[in-house]
């Protein structure tokens, strides 16, 4: 039954992230800019997991958000950075469920993902070299932090508080 | 005994025929001396209601328009034959695919939208997207029942573009903003603010003269070739039909 549980809420959660990617709801968005939905959802699993689960995960759900956008620059890596550093804090840290602390984390985690989008696109198109300031990324960049550090705490941390109780049973 | 003088005077003239044919010559000297201006307004005042009207210049209208389509339609198809002639690509106004849009990130690091048509009702990577206003973007990926349209204001998305009045070439290029680039290919682009950016009529990947934008500014001085901003007149963030061009050997 309790496996039960946990499978039920992998499936919701799988099932549940690319809803939210295609429909895109209005009401959740800041300046038609959506939530870091991939940051979202690797920020509780990779804290209550070890480093190399985390690392499978972040790889796995870098492959799985890409297949939503055009293949010429990747979530994997910062993911896989961010899955990382997410577990090692979540191995010493363990009150992290507090409420402005994850959605502090899922600040840092979105404008990382952002810069490493960004700076990939600068590398692969070289018109983008011309001028060094570009207005739209840090719309974009600014836009996606303040609607993630909105939506984190209330997705984020219920889905840690869910896999915590799983994890107990579990183990 | 004495008569009355009113009555041998102007009661006498009243009483004969003589009034009537005063009248008379009077009135055809007033006719001549206005060149019968009295006659022709009168005459004008008659005719006002069966004159034509607001619905008659309908028909008119309608007729023209008519006309009008049916020239239109001559020159696309003497065009086609042209281009034919040339191996250049063609412009099929009837070989459209109408579809919904079903997800927009036109804001998003990635400018895209999904569409509800896919391989299944025949559309293919590369074909030309357009909407209400002009060129919208082109298809990216194609799934059996959606597709994946890059939008022109996706950041290096490259399409060529032409503007008709200056006579020269550019690449249209997406940087992110709502405002794509074009630059140019020639040293001088003699373009100037208000010109309007169509696919060039000699492209072979997009069909021609599809209206892209107008020029909103220009730097001629800019290094290594000159550019221009253009402000697209299909805004992707509002339209929800869109359709896809079929290529030429589509059926």
């Amino acid at each position: 039954m309790i496996k039960n549980n946990n499978n039920i809420l992998n499936f919701l959660v799988i099932l549940s992230l690319p809803i939210l990617i295609i429909i895109s709801p209005n009401w959740l968005k800041l300046n038609g800019v959506t939530p870091c939905w991939p940051v979202i959802f690797l920020l509780p699993f990779s804290i209550i997991n070890k480093p190399w689960n985390s690392l499978i995960t972040a790889f796995l759900l870098g492959i799985f958000v890409d297949s939503f956008t055009f293949s010429d620059v990747s979530y994997i890596p910062s993911l896989l950075i961010l899955s990382i550093l997410f577990s090692t804090y979540g191995l010493f840290n363990k009150k992290v469920e507090l409420f402005f602390n994850i959605g502090l984390m899922a600040v840092f985690g979105t404008a990382f993902v952002g810069f490493s989008i960004w700076i990939q696109k600068i590398i692969l198109y070289s018109v983008l070299r011309n001028n060094w300031f570009h207005s739209w990324s840090i719309y974009i960049l600014t836009s996606e932090v303040i609607i993630t550090g909105l939506v984190a705490p209330f997705v984020s941390s219920w889905l840690l508080i869910a896999y915590r109780k799983n994890y107990n049973k579990n183990f | 005994m004495i008569k009355a003088r009113g009555k041998i005077g102007f009661h006498s003239f009243l009483r004969s025929r003589f009034w009537a044919i005063f009248f008379l010559v009077s009135l055809l000297i007033g006719i001549r001396w206005t060149k019968g201006a009295g006659y022709l307004d009168f005459y004008s005042i008659l005719l006002k209601p069966i004159l034509p009207g607001t619905a008659q210049k309908e028909w008119i209208m309608e007729g023209l328009n008519t006309e009008r389509n049916i020239l239109i339609k001559l020159l696309e198809e003497d065009n086609n034959r042209l281009r034919r002639a040339l191996s250049l690509k063609e412009f099929n106004s009837e070989q459209r695919i109408s579809a919904a849009v079903i997800s927009r990130s036109s804001r998003n690091w990635w400018k895209q939208l999904e569409i509800n048509k896919g391989s299944k009702n025949g559309i293919l990577k590369g074909q030309t997207v357009i909407g209400p206003g002009g060129l919208v973007g082109l298809i990216d990926s194609v799934t059996p029942l959606t597709a994946r349209v890059r939008l022109l204001t996706d950041p290096g998305h490259k399409v060529g573009a032409w503007i008709d009045r200056a006579k020269s070439h550019g690449i249209l290029t997406g940087m992110g903003t709502d405002r794509p680039k074009l630059i140019f290919l020639n040293k001088n682009s003699l373009a100037e603010i208000g010109d309007i950016v169509t696919t060039s009529p000699a492209s072979s990947l997009l069909p021609p003269n599809l209206t892209i934008g107008i020029v909103k500014f220009v730097n001629e001085k800019a290094l290594p070739s000159p550019y221009a901003i253009v402000q697209l007149t299909a805004s992707p963030g509002a339209i929800d039909w869109i359709q896809v061009l079929k290529n030429d050997d589509q059926k």
